[in-house]
């Protein structure tokens, strides 16, 4: 399911990562006024094996279909990265790439 | 207590465990700070999530472009040199104050960027929580064209 966009690079020990996601992001004041419940994603965390990179909550006035892009160290060429997000309703969705 | 649940719990023990493991834990603020992303407006939002504080104003930098055209994207980069333990981002122009809070570690290189929506001009708050327990404060007031809470 190529629910989320991921480009993930490495230059010099820095790893540069761009990733979006797709998703409606539905305020409550957005919900209220379209009859839908608010839905949005609530939490995103990005792993190399079993370390943790990117750990953010977040909350409704991200955009729709976020963008965001972060950078860290300790990964090397070839790694996988593994990006989760949880939604306010409880889905998850995890995506991997390659760092190139 | 019935088994099924009894089993459940076990799940969840395990999957917690790795996490501990690694550097850099997972918390989900929002379970742990829920006033937080309640809170209307900036100060209290900061209040609810770390209390009486009073941040220097200095050693965070929050971008973000000046004059916004459209409100439901506006890219906001956070920076920092400073080692965090976790930095928040507020802003004043939507219902509610709080748009992320990052969990960090000593070796997090804080440069973040995200796309958020503003419902009109407003100021974009950054707090960091330093390793050194410190707070810092970075801040950024722009201009929105077109709002971009009405989707």
């Amino acid at each position: 399911m190529a629910n989320m966009k991921i480009k993930a690079k490495l230059k010099g020990d820095v790893i540069g990562v761009k990733a979006m996601a797709k998703h409606a992001m539905l305020t409550y004041d957005q919900a209220k006024k379209k009859g839908k419940e608010a839905n949005f994603i609530t939490h995103i965390t990005a792993k190399v094996g079993d370390k943790v990179v990117y750990d953010v909550s977040t909350s409704q006035f991200w955009s729709k279909n976020p963008q965001w892009k972060f950078k860290f160290k300790g990964a090397a060429k070839g790694d996988k990265i593994d990006i989760t997000w949880t939604d306010l309703s409880g889905k998850t969705v995890t995506e991997s790439k390659k760092i190139k | 207590m019935n088994r099924r649940k009894f089993i459940g719990l076990g799940v969840m023990a395990v999957a917690a465990l790795p996490a501990t493991l690694s550097a850099l834990s997972t918390i989900d603020f929002r379970a742990t700070k829920p006033d937080t992303w309640t809170a209307h407006t900036v100060a209290d939002g900061i209040k609810a999530l770390y209390g009486d504080i009073k941040p220097e104003e200095s050693g965070v930098t929050v971008k973000a472009p000046k004059v916004a055209s459209n409100g439901g994207a506006i890219p906001v980069t956070v920076k920092s040199d400073i080692s965090a333990k976790s930095v928040a981002v507020f802003q004043d122009a939507n219902p509610e104050s709080a748009v992320a809070v990052f969990n960090t570690d000593k070796d997090s290189i804080i440069d973040y960027m995200f796309k958020i929506k503003m419902k009109k001009s407003g100021t974009i708050t950054a707090i960091l929580e330093g390793q050194d327990g410190k707070f810092y404060k970075g801040a950024i007031t722009i201009e929105v064209a077109l709002g971009g809470c009405e989707g």
